[in-house]
Parts: structure tokens; C-alpha cells; sequence
């Protein structure tokens, strides 16, 4: 019965095997099965009961982040085998792309079932050795820079967290995320202090990995250099994962210094993602800018718990499907464009009509715009702020949200609606990916009481 | 302070030392050499406390340590560096030597004070200042370089300071410490595929990547 919960695992673990046998030339429908498996038993999952071994802890956050994680498994593995074919100087064949696809899926899919936190850390280093060389797919100068920038930014930085598993461990004596629950009521002062140490670096180490501030510098790099399903899944899944292990680390260690910390370092990602959409050059990048906001707000409803908690698994899953459509459709804009710069894009309506349309929409998305799930889930955490900080913080917080908003959708407008610079196109069938993707975007406002279910009993009801 | 305690100052001593080096050494290879060596010392010093507290778990680390750190990763960057005789020598260093000597003493001292202000109290051993001195020196490595290999070797660094905290604290489970190990090949591994990458497209020092900027 348990094995079962090991699916999704099983299934990115067999595309991985099977698609780096250079002779076995079907590394695409493999890879799309295979993703589809994944999708299933992760759907099959949510049906099931919680499960906790020494090595597994499966609840409900951690079956929505299945989910979540195949659902834009199965989006980017279709959407890969139509844009990889529009790469002119690709650095390894395609069999090698879907090789590191699923294994950088797999390890994604192992860090949200596991019971250690000092595993979870093996399997989030894991996924930087798994995806650096997926963005330098595209093989020129600035993305091989940006692989550079994010595998030692990124290393750096959890060698931080490292320190706070560390921490944690001596003054717990345990690792088990199942334990460490039970046991931090019983701790000793000296030993309380020793992890609220272990917190804030956690938060710091894994913060940098969810792009979090101050280490965020990697993050628009990658976005913005990364083939455009790599930059899906990143900002999708990859930001939302590691904030899966700061949210462990935040339920393992309940103290409030550590939660103070985790809003402010929140609340500065979001004024950072404020101040730097209004003056990008390159939408990629902007969109990557759009992914620390969201990242922000997500963390600061994870530090204040409650109804915030379910607001930023709101966020989380509605930022994941709409930022996977806008970075899907962001590289057919490229491949039709042949530009990186907003600039050089123009009236995308016109030309690209279902392609501009989409993008408009998925813009409006992620940036919180009723009626998606991500303005559910700002309204949820707004609230919670304006309950435990006051009005002045939440005025802040709302006015920075807004500023994102603004300069994100701006820059969209006038590459969506302004007087077109191409002829009309033909769309290519690929379109209705983002598309789907848009329409679970939408659809999260209306599963939510289906999700607070999942997360605070377990299962779908 | 017993005499494990007084290896342990020692090691960490010479450690920073050996960093310091690094700073203002600009020949990769003897870099690539002064990381070996400062690995294989805390494999030693892993190897003393494992046979005199009797802990084989500790002796598999020592062991663990000289293979990977000490032998392996130089080796693998060395054999790099073979191929790219060009990056024998780094010319363009973000910070300049003097400077950089200055600001790694700073760091040593500024470790310190870190220690003695937040952990000191919590922790019963003082010993704790080395490990973060030497992360910071990591740190200040991988920031003041622009070289692949040096910030490379300022990431291991970094590990290697982690290594020393398992002194003071207790050592993580082995499923952790043999997975942190399995990482490190792995990030070596794939920075020395970015390396040769890199070879193709930039000839030296660090461009000025308009993409990459904003």
C-alpha cells in the first residue's frame, strides 16, 4: 500500500532512466507518459491518508505540492518537445534535455515527501545539480553566465541552511520532522536560542533557493537566460520547493523571532520586485522579478500562519500554472519575435492573437488580479498582516503589491496591445498548454475549500 | 581545553591561514594545491578524534574527507586546468590584493565578534569562531574573484567550514553527511562542465553581459 505514495517518484525516476539510453529514440512520449503517470498517482494520492514512516512525513501540503509539481511537469514536457526544436545551437541532444527534465523533477517530487530535514537539504542541493545545466540548453555566452551565477549563488547559500540543520539537529538530537514537531515545546532556553539561530539561517539558506532576499541575484539571471519550460518549471515548482522547506523549518521552530524575520525578509522581496519592474528591459527578466514577488508574499503568509497559511498555498499553486503559461508563452513571443526585449516586441494581439491575449491574462495573474487564485490568496494574507501588524504594514504591503502590478502589467500592455511590428501568424496547436494552464490558474479560487481540506484534514473531501 | 581542543585551534588556525593565501595568490593551480592541503589536514584531524574517542563513524569521515576533498576534487580541477592553460592565472581580480589581504583579516576578527555576540553563550565550547571566520572567508572568496576556479574553490570552502562545525556540534546522521558529500561531487562536477563551457565563449575575466543586468 505504502508504494503507492512512491509513485510519482517512480514514474520521473523511469522517464529519467529510459531517456538517457541514447538508442532508445522515443525520449519525448516517454517523457510525456511518464509525466502523466506522475500526474495521476499524485492526483490518486490526495484520495489517501496521510503517511508517515522514518523516512517519508506525506500530508496534505505535501500531496498539493505533488500535484502542483506534476501538473507543470506534464505542461513543460509537452511544451519542450515544441520550443527545443526552435533552439539553433543546442548544447546536448534532446535525449540528454528529457534526462535532466525528469531527474531535475524527481528530486523536486522526493524533497516534499521527506521525514528529514537534513535529507530535504540533501535533495534541494540535489535539484542545483540537476537543473544548472538545463538553462545553458541555449549554449551562448550570457546563459552559460547565468548556469555559473545560479550554481554558486545557490550553493553558497544552502550552505548556509546547512549551518541550521546543524543547529537544529543539536539541539533537537533528531532530525524526523515528525519529531521535532512534539519536541520543540520541551526544549530548553539556551537550546530555544540555538534554534532560533537555526531558523533565520534556514530561512536565509533555503531563502536563497526560493529566491528570497538578499540572496535573489541568481534568480532573474536563470529566468531570464533559461529555456523558456526550464524557466516555467523554476519559477513554478523550483521557488515554491524551496519554500516547502522553510515552511518545515517554520512548523518545526515556532518562535516568534524566526517568524518576524521570515515577514521582513518577505516584505523586502516584494518592495525589490516593486522597484525593479518598472525599468526591465527584457520581459523574461521582468516575468522572473514577478516570480520574487509572488515568492514574497507567499512567505510572509507562511510566517504568520493560520488562514495566511492556506492564503499562501493559494498563491503558491495559482502562481504556479499562471507563471508556467506566461513563461510558456514568453518563448513563443521569442521564437516568433526573435528578440529578448519588450522593446522589440509589438502588438502581439494582432500578430499572435491567442499568444497575446494569453499572456495579457497570465500577466494579470500573477500579479494577484481577481478573480485567480493568487488575489484570493494576497486578500487572505493582507488580512492576517492587518490582524497581527496593524494598519500602517498592511497599507505598505498592499501599496508594493500594487507598484508590482502596475509596472508588470504596464510593460505587458505595450507589448500586448500596442500597433503590431509582423504580419499576422499562424498559431501553432502548442498555445493551448498555456492556455489549460491559465484556466487552473483560474480555478484554484473556486478548489479552495477543497484545498484547506487537504491541508488541515489530509484529504480531498 | 583538552588536547583535541587545542588540534582543533590549531587546524583552524592554520586553515584561516591558508585562505588568506588564497586571497592574494593568483596562480590558480596553487590555489587548486592549498584547498588539497587544508583538506587533508581536517581529515586528520577527523582521523586523531575518531581513534581517540573510538568513533568509526568519525575514521569513515576522515577517510571520506582525504578521498573527496583532499584527492578527488583538486585532482578533477586540476585536470581542468590542464586544458585551459589560459586560466592558469588570474589577472583580473575584483579586489585588489592589498585590499583583499585587509579585508580577510577584517573577517577573521569580524567571525569572532559574530561568535562571541550570538552563539557564545548557547554553545559550551569557544571554538565555534574558526568555522564561521573561515565561511566568511569562503564568502569573501567567491565575491572577490572573478575566476570560475577561485570562486569554486570559495564555495568549498565554505563546505570545508561546515566540516569543522561537526566538531563542536554532534555529527549529522550518515544518510545526511554521505548525501552532503554525494552533492559536493555533484556541484564539482557540473561547475567543472560549466567551466569547460565557459571556454568556448569567454576568453577572460568577466564580461559585461547587458542581459544579465537590472
Amino acid at each position: 500500500m505504502e508504494y503507492i505514495y512512491l509513485l510519482p517518484i517512480f514514474f520521473s525516476g523511469l522517464g529519467s532512466l529510459l531517456c538517457i539510453l541514447p538508442f532508445l529514440k522515443f525520449e519525448e512520449d516517454i517523457s510525456v507518459i511518464v509525466a502523466f503517470g506522475a500526474l495521476f498517482s499524485s492526483i490518486y494520492i490526495l484520495y489517501l491518508p496521510n503517511f508517515t514512516t522514518d523516512f517519508f512525513y506525506i500530508d496534505g501540503l505535501s500531496k498539493i505540492f505533488l500535484v502542483m509539481t506534476s501538473t507543470v511537469y506534464v505542461a513543460a514536457v509537452i511544451f519542450s518537445i515544441y520550443y527545443i526544436e526552435h533552439i539553433q545551437n543546442k548544447l546536448f541532444q534532446s535525449h540528454f534535455y528529457f534526462f535532466l527534465l525528469n531527474t531535475f523533477v524527481l528530486t523536486m517530487l522526493f524533497t516534499v515527501i521527506l521525514n528529514n530535514l537534513g535529507v530535504v537539504w540533501v535533495a534541494v542541493e540535489a535539484t542545483t545539480v540537476t537543473s544548472a545545466l538545463l538553462i545553458s540548453t541555449e549554449n551562448d555566452e550570457a546563459t552559460i553566465e547565468a548556469t555559473w551565477r545560479y550554481v554558486i549563488i545557490v550553493s553558497a547559500g544552502l550552505i548556509i541552511s546547512l549551518i541550521a540543520i546543524i543547529f537544529i539537529y543539536s539541539s533537537f538530537q533528531t532530525l524526523s520532522f515528525a519529531d521535532l514537531l512534539k519536541l520543540y515545546p520541551k526544549l530548553s532556553p539556551s537550546l530555544e536560542r540555538i534554534t532560533y539561530f537555526g531558523g533565520v539561517l534556514g530561512i536565509i539558506g533555503f531563502g536563497t533557493k526560493a529566491g528570497i532576499f538578499p540572496m535573489h541575484t541568481w534568480l532573474p539571471d536563470a529566468h531570464g537566460k533559461a529555456p523558456s519550460p526550464i524557466s516555467a518549471v523554476f519559477s513554478a515548482v523550483l521557488l515554491p520547493v524551496a519554500l516547502f522547506a522553510i515552511e518545515r523549518i517554520l512548523q518545526a521552530i515556532p518562535n516568534d523571532g524566526v517568524k518576524v524575520f521570515a515577514f521582513t525578509l518577505g516584505l523586502l522581496s516584494i518592495a525589490l520586485a516593486a522597484f525593479m519592474s518598472f525599468n526591465q528591459v527584457y520581459y523574461k527578466r521582468m516575468f522572473a522579478y514577478s516570480s520574487i514577488d509572488n515568492m514574497g508574499i507567499a512567505l510572509i503568509g507562511l510566517s504568520l500562519g493560520g488562514y495566511a497559511f492556506v492564503g499562501s498555498v493559494l498563491i503558491i499553486l495559482a502562481h504556479a500554472f499562471a507563471k508556467s503559461a506566461t513563461f510558456f508563452l514568453t518563448g513563443n513571443v521569442l521564437i516568433n519575435y526573435e528578440s529578448w526585449k519588450i522593446d522589440d516586441v509589438k502588438g502581439i494581439s494582432k500578430t499572435l492573437p491567442a499568444t497575446g491575449y494569453s499572456l495579457f491574462f497570465g500577466s494579470l495573474a500573477v500579479t494577484g488580479t481577481p478573480p485567480f487564485g493568487t488575489f484570493l490568496g494576497e486578500l487572505l494574507i493582507l488580512i492576517a498582516i492587518f490582524n497581527t501588524y496593524g494598519i500602517v504594514i498592511t497599507l505598505l504591503t498592499g501599496f508594493l503589491l500594487a507598484a508590482a502590478f502596475i509596472g508588470i502589467n504596464f510593460q505587458t500592455l505595450r507589448m500586448v496591445f500596442s500597433e503590431p511590428i509582423l504580419e499576422k501568424r499562424k498559431e501553432n496547436l502548442i498555445v493551448i498548454v498555456p492556455i489549460i494552464s491559465l484556466l487552473l490558474a483560474l480555478s484554484v479560487t473556486f478548489a479552495s475549500p477543497f484545498i484547506y481540506n487537504i491541508l488541515f484534514n489530509g484529504v480531498w473531501k | 581545553m583538552n588536547h583535541l581542543d587545542n588540534a582543533f585551534l590549531l587546524v583552524g588556525f592554520l586553515e584561516i591561514a591558508m585562505v588568506i593565501f588564497m586571497q592574494w595568490e593568483v596562480y590558480i593551480i596553487n590555489i587548486i594545491k592549498t584547498f588539497s592541503i587544508s583538506s587533508y589536514l581536517i581529515a586528520i584531524l577527523f582521523l586523531v578524534v575518531g581513534f581517540i574517542n573510538h568513533e568509526n563513524f568519525i575514521l569513515i569521515l576522515a577517510a571520506l574527507t582525504a578521498l573527496t576533498r583532499g584527492w578527488f576534487i583538486p585532482f578533477y580541477l586540476r585536470k581542468i586546468l590542464r586544458i585551459d592553460k589560459w586560466r592558469a592565472r588570474e589577472t583580473s581580480p575584483l579586489v585588489g590584493i592589498s585590499s583583499s589581504i585587509l579585508i580577510s583579516l577584517l573577517i577573521t576578527v569580524v567571525g569572532y565578534l559574530l561568535y562571541s555576540l550570538t552563539l557564545s553563550n548557547y554553545i559550551k565550547s569557544n571554538l565555534g569562531s574558526i568555522p564561521i571566520a573561515l565561511m566568511l572567508q569562503g564568502m569573501f572568496l567567491i565575491i572577490s574573484r572573478s575566476s570560475t576556479f577561485t570562486q569554486l574553490i570559495g564555495y568549498l570552502v565554505m563546505e570545508n567550514a561546515m566540516y569543522m562545525f561537526g566538531y563542536i556540534f554532534p555529527e549529522l546522521p550518515f544518510i545526511v553527511e554521505a548525501g552532503i558529500v554525494l552533492d559536493l561531487l555533484g556541484v564539482v562536477m557540473i561547475s567543472g562542465a560549466i567551466i569547460r563551457l565557459r571556454e568556448d565563449v569567454v576568453q577572460s575575466g568577466t564580461e559585461d553581459y547587458k542581459e544579465l543586468k537590472g
